[in-house]
């Protein structure tokens, strides 16, 4: 017999977005199961020691961990049920449709054992992993000493090893940037960073305080295309690149150093979602929601970098608590009432994103429920001289800002009053209109 | 030899000379290029000798001719004694041993369970830290039906043995075996009307069973197949297993009935008396043996030059694999491969998509005359040459690709196996030149193998069989499968087995410690990954790194700092933190 | 004679490009500030040559305890001259008791008139 817990929300991952989900849920009286792999809460934020958390949640600049402990310590306050070191193996549906259904998901920890875990409502918050460099076509052999910046990050922060004595850095994003500062506090020396764009992914701030600082010179419009060495790395060679992102022969240099750090993007954890039959959009990598992160499996919310890749946790968490509270009012609802159709009353209509973006989170929009509803998107390109954005329902504005600056790594955040929208809209259409020539 | 000489002039002018040496043509001179030198040595092998002996020297890659391990750098050859160049334990040292087999890829650790069938002393000799390192570890694993075997070869022979073998050695030594069967697709009209080639050859390989499928048969067998297919050629003997898995599996089953094996020992030379190997001289120590046997891979031919044997010689044809996400395993059901014309001319087999038994999809593999017996450096161009087998399935795109990796075939110039006794030195076999199928081989080539090798043994003393052969290895536990409650009560006895420290393929601390604790132990995390899996999957060692560098710390008795990725010279983290700031 | 310093102001999005002159001579004094398009963003040029400043977060040894290291931060910033100063500092540094997120780690570090402080909880083993 395997031992059963159920729940009204169960919570998958306890980092920003799942502990903000469980407090979001907890608020609205659902009794909530967090599922957490690790030994302790928080996510990537245990092992992020810089600061610039929170700004916009706390109005202070944290530290990861001091981030983690305000979210740890509210989700405590709740009844929420913690599951530490506990893996779910595989999701499974009973009960058909109905207020019998159920998520039953089974689980394996060295203190429980094998058990299910089951509830109507079942909120993703299972995080992103790192692309790694064979996914970026760096050749070589196979030596010791290749790693991506979340991995170097854990080793310097948590295990407090040092991985070599000479780092060459691929990618100036914001995490290989704080890496590369990190590397040269703890003695490495950082050979220089690589970015395979004509300008740097990350913030100006990081620019500044991550390699100005530390004399780390930035390689634009550079890549590496080979590792050298057979048990540990000796070298690497970088390249330029031309317009696509190609390596341009005869520019090819050779890099002495043991340690190649790779920060060259993320990408959401979505098996379970896949296993739930969740497609993905291939923009954001995630699956597709609503306002709520609701997706088209009725029961199954997705939140924070599972969702798709944020640069703010405040967002993270922003989205965590929208996604929780949904959730658990699905929940208790769904135990109240006798079926459950498709959709059940949610009138969702497509937010589609016209040129000049990467994407615009939500991708549906449910304009059944008044309030409000927040809408995150992404420019596809450098724009320092202004910028329109619109938001058009029925072919009239219900947003219009001018942004002086928008840049692809920095979301911007648009909240949308669901009552301006009219009913009789099938979509809505995100436009960018440029002031000025764009810069590439 | 004269037919040989004319067509080298025409050829190679007077840049290279041949003569004969005991039988083997042996090549001296120069070649401009590498190709050429291969060329010129595989247009050797078209004149029945022996075996070419391949000396044509390449300017400016002379130091690959006379490439050795790296294991052996620093360490002289001084009269009979092996010096190292550093001090390390010589364990080896003066012992005595019945058999000594050298390489210990699945060739050797197969051949060393066969002799474990008799009751003598062996010892197999690995030069890495683990076995299956090589050749064993860097293939599709795919046991080959035999139809791509050219017709009369030992390839043939060995390879249709082999694959019946498989399946009950694979039982017996607990591992995973499955016969998905292989499905050559052929591309149109032209590549279908070879069909009735197709079966003769395997007629005439001896294979075991043969279809023809129609276009729509092939379609509703494999929904994802490209549209662009007229039909194929459905062989329902090809299976596949883990080659790495299989190659320690065999390692253990030998050790479990009696065989050493002597990781980190690489062979240095041999001294002889009149036609026999009396001691073998090796980095772990130098000891006596009554057979001597090869199994060394792509040294093969240097082990040989040991024993004064060089009867051939060997060069290396790299292939790439590209490994995709195990949910691209999903897409497809059999072994896919389609050939084109001009492949047919091609030395190795075209390759394809193999669903590996871990439900992976391997693209691959390329080939390419490549200089460099351990030359694993990948390439974009052979990626780029893998891209096309994708298309044979349509769902499949390179952007599931977890990762790509190189091996490399050591072939004669006749493209054969070398499967025999040295005909210059009494008590020394050879298992050399086993590329593809070599995997699917191994059973056959052992059994013979152990044969010769037994008949050495009794003409020297009395050889009797070991009549408590266990031929039974249990298979390591993987929790992953178990039905729920089995899986409950192996962690109610040991909770380490409920702590998942790899999330791609869901591996515990449990089996990771296992591994680390296992007949043949894992003694670094490239040795846990071949074991346990754990590493293996999309984040490839993305999350678990960390956890499993402390685990083999734990089991290991060692420094977080000296945990290796894989043995000697590939620690993962150099220093502490705070303490060994420089 | 003058070097010219380039560096982007971190004030607003807008990131303007500021370039300052400095007399190497004179100390370094600021000679000319251009490129800001407002007073903040000259403000923060000035101090970014005459006394930048920074935030130090690292980490610490911890020994007995249930993890090796302990994240922490400065309680103010740190002038940026003294910075790597300050990190190998910390190096000796060994915390073997029991901390709350907040707790003084090392108090006036340098003299500097800033102190190290916990950014995480951490005790004789995991207790969340």
């Amino acid at each position: 017999m395997i031992p059963r817990a159920d729940y009204d929300v169960i919570v998958l991952g306890g980092g920003p977005a799942g502990l903000a989900a469980a407090i979001g849920a907890s608020a609205k009286g659902a009794r909530v199961g967090l599922i957490e792999r690790e030994e302790r809460l928080g996510g990537i934020l245990k092992q992020c020691v810089h600061d610039g958390f929170g700004l916009k949640r706390f109005g202070e600049g944290l530290t990861g961990p001091e981030y983690a402990r305000r979210y740890i310590d509210l989700c405590a306050a709740t009844s929420t049920k913690v599951h530490l070191e506990t893996f779910v193996h595989r999701v499974r549906r009973e009960g058909g449709k109905g207020s019998g259904r159920r998520f039953v998901l089974e689980c394996v920890s060295g203190a429980e054992g094998v058990r299910e875990i089951a509830a109507p409502a079942l909120v993703l918050a299972t995080g992103c992993r790192e692309r790694t460099d064979r996914q970026v076509f760096i050749h070589g052999d196979r030596p010791a000493g290749i790693l991506t910046a979340g991995l170097a990050q854990r080793l310097v922060n948590i295990e407090g090893l040092l991985p070599g004595k000479k780092a060459v850095m691929l990618g100036s994003g914001d995490i290989g940037l704080i890496m590369a500062r990190r590397l040269a506090l703890e003695g490495m020396a950082v050979e220089g960073v690589y970015e395979i764009k004509a300008e740097p992914s990350g913030l100006a701030r990081n620019l500044q305080q991550c390699l100005d600082d530390f004399g780390i010179p930035l390689h634009l419009r550079s890549t590496v295309t080979a590792v050298h060495g057979k048990k540990r790395v000796e070298a690497v060679t970088v390249a330029e690149v031309d317009e696509r992102g190609r390596p341009r022969s005869g520019t090819e240099r050779i890099v002495p150093c043991d340690t190649l750090v790779l920060s060259v993007g993320l990408i959401p954890e979505d098996e379970i979602a896949a296993s739930l039959g969740l497609t993905l959009d291939p923009a954001t990598r995630g699956p597709r929601v609503d306002q709520f992160g609701a997706s088209a499996v009725d029961g199954v919310y997705v939140c924070g970098n599972a969702l798709h890749v944020n640069d703010l946790v405040d967002y993270v968490s922003e989205s965590g608590a929208t996604t929780g509270a949904a959730a658990a009012a699905f929940a208790l609802e769904t135990t109240a009432i006798e079926t459950i159709g498709p959709g059940s009353g949610r009138r969702a209509i497509r937010i589609k994103a016209g040129a000049g973006f990467l994407y615009a989170v939500p991708q549906f929009l449910d304009i059944s429920r008044p309030g409000r509803a927040i809408v995150y998107f992404r420019s596809n390109a450098t724009i320092r001289d202004g910028a329109r954005v619109r938001i058009k329902a029925e072919g009239a504005a219900i947003f219009d800002k001018l942004y002086t600056a928008l840049r692809p790594p920095e979301m911007e955040r648009v909240e949308l009053d669901i009552a301006a929208i009219p009913a009789r809209s099938e979509s809505l259409l995100l436009e960018l209109e440029r002031r000025e020539a764009v810069h590439e | 030899m004269d037919k040989l000489k004319a067509g080298l002039r025409k050829r190679a002018g007077t840049a290279v000379e041949a003569r004969e040496d005991r039988g083997s043509v042996v090549l001296e001179g120069r070649a401009p290029t590498w190709e050429e030198r291969i060329g010129l040595g595989c247009f050797a092998a078209r004149f029945g000798f022996k075996g070419v002996v391949n000396d044509i020297e390449v300017p400016g890659l002379e130091a690959l001719d006379r490439e050795m391990p790296s294991a052996t750098v620093g360490a002289t050859t001084v009269g009979a004694t092996t010096v190292g160049a550093t001090t390390v334990a010589r364990p080896l040292e003066g012992a005595s041993f019945d058999a000594a087999i050298i390489g210990g890829g699945v060739i050797g650790c197969a051949i060393a369970r066969e002799l474990a069938k008799w009751r003598i002393a062996t010892v197999l000799l690995e030069k890495e830290e683990d076995v299956a390192v090589h050749t064993s570890s860097r293939n599709d694993g795919m046991i080959h039906d035999g139809f791509a075997a050219k017709p009369g070869s030992l390839k043939a022979k060995y390879n249709v043995l082999g694959n019946r073998l498989w399946e009950p050695l694979a039982r017996e030594i607990g591992i995973d075996f499955e016969r998905p069967g292989s499905l050559i697709v052929f591309r149109g009209a032209a590549t279908k009307a070879v069909y009735p080639a197709f079966a003769a050859i395997a007629a005439i390989n001896g294979v075991d069973g043969w279809e023809y499928w129609s276009r729509k048969r092939v379609r509703s067998e494999e929904p994802n197949i490209t549209d662009d297919q007229e039909g194929g050629f459905f062989l329902p003997s090809a299976g596949i297993l883990s080659p790495y898995k299989a190659t320690v599996a065999l390692a253990e089953s030998a050790m479990l009935n009696g065989a050493r094996i002597a990781l980190g020992a690489c062979a240095t030379g041999f001294e002889r008396e009149g036609n026999r190997i009396t001691r073998v001289l090796s980095t772990k120590g130098d000891f006596r043996a009554l057979v001597v046997i090869n199994a060394a891979g792509n040294w093969a031919d240097v082990v040989a030059s040991f024993a004064d044997d060089r009867f051939f010689s060997l060069h290396q044809r790299r292939g790439v694999d590209m490994i995709l996400d195990s949910s691209a395993g999903r897409l497809q059901n059999h072994i896919l491969g389609m050939p084109s014309l001009s492949q047919a001319a091609a030395k190795s087999k075209g390759g394809g998509l193999v669903k590996t038994i871990e439900g992976n999809i391997l693209v691959g593999p390329t080939a390419a005359e490549a200089p460099g017996r351990e030359a694993y450096e990948t390439s974009p161009l052979e990626l780029s040459e893998l891209e096309k087998h994708i298309r044979i399935n349509r769902r499949l795109s390179p952007s599931m690709a977890i990762t790509y990796f190189a091996g490399v075939r050591p072939c004669t110039y006749e493209e054969d196996f070398v499967v025999e006794r040295s005909s210059r030195v009494a008590n020394l076999v050879h298992a050399a030149g086993i590329q593809s199928p070599g995997l699917a081989s191994a059973p056959a080539i052992a059994a013979e193998i152990a044969r010769l090798a037994a008949e050495i043994l009794a003409a020297t003393k009395r050889l009797s069989p070991n009549e408590s052969f266990i031929a039974r290895r249990e298979m390591p536990l993987e929790l992953r499968r178990l039905p729920l409650e089995e899986r409950a009560l192996a962690i109610a006895r040991n909770p380490s087995y409920g702590r998942i420290v790899c999330r791609c393929e869901e591996v515990s601390e449990g089996e990771v410690r296992d591994a680390l604790r296992s007949r043949l132990p894992a003694a670094s995390l490239d040795a846990v990954k071949r074991r346990a899996r754990a590493g293996m999957g999309r984040c490839h060692g993305g999350f678990c790194t960390p956890r499993l560098m402390e685990i083999a710390a734990d089991e290991l008795h060692i420094g977080l700092c000296e945990v290796t990725k894989k043995g000697e010279g590939s620690r993962i983290a150099l220093a502490e933190t705070k303490v060994g700031r420089s | 004679m003058s070097e010219t310093r380039r560096f982007v102001c971190i004030v607003c999005p807008r990131g303007c490009a500021l370039e300052v002159d400095i007399d190497e001579s004179g100390r370094g004094a600021i000679l000319e500030l251009r490129g800001n398009e407002c007073r903040r963003g000259d403000e923060y040029g000035r101090r970014e040559i005459l006394d930048p400043r920074r935030t130090l977060t690292s980490t610490v040894r911890a020994s007995g305890l249930s993890r090796r290291r302990l994240s922490v931060r400065s309680s103010g910033e740190l002038p940026l001259p003294r910075l790597m100063e300050a990190v190998r500092a910390l190096d000796s540094i060994i915390v073997n008791e029991s901390v709350k997120c907040g707790d003084m780690v090392v108090r006036d570090i340098l003299a500097l008139g800033v102190d190290i402080i916990a950014t995480d909880d951490i005790g004789p083993n995991e207790a969340e």
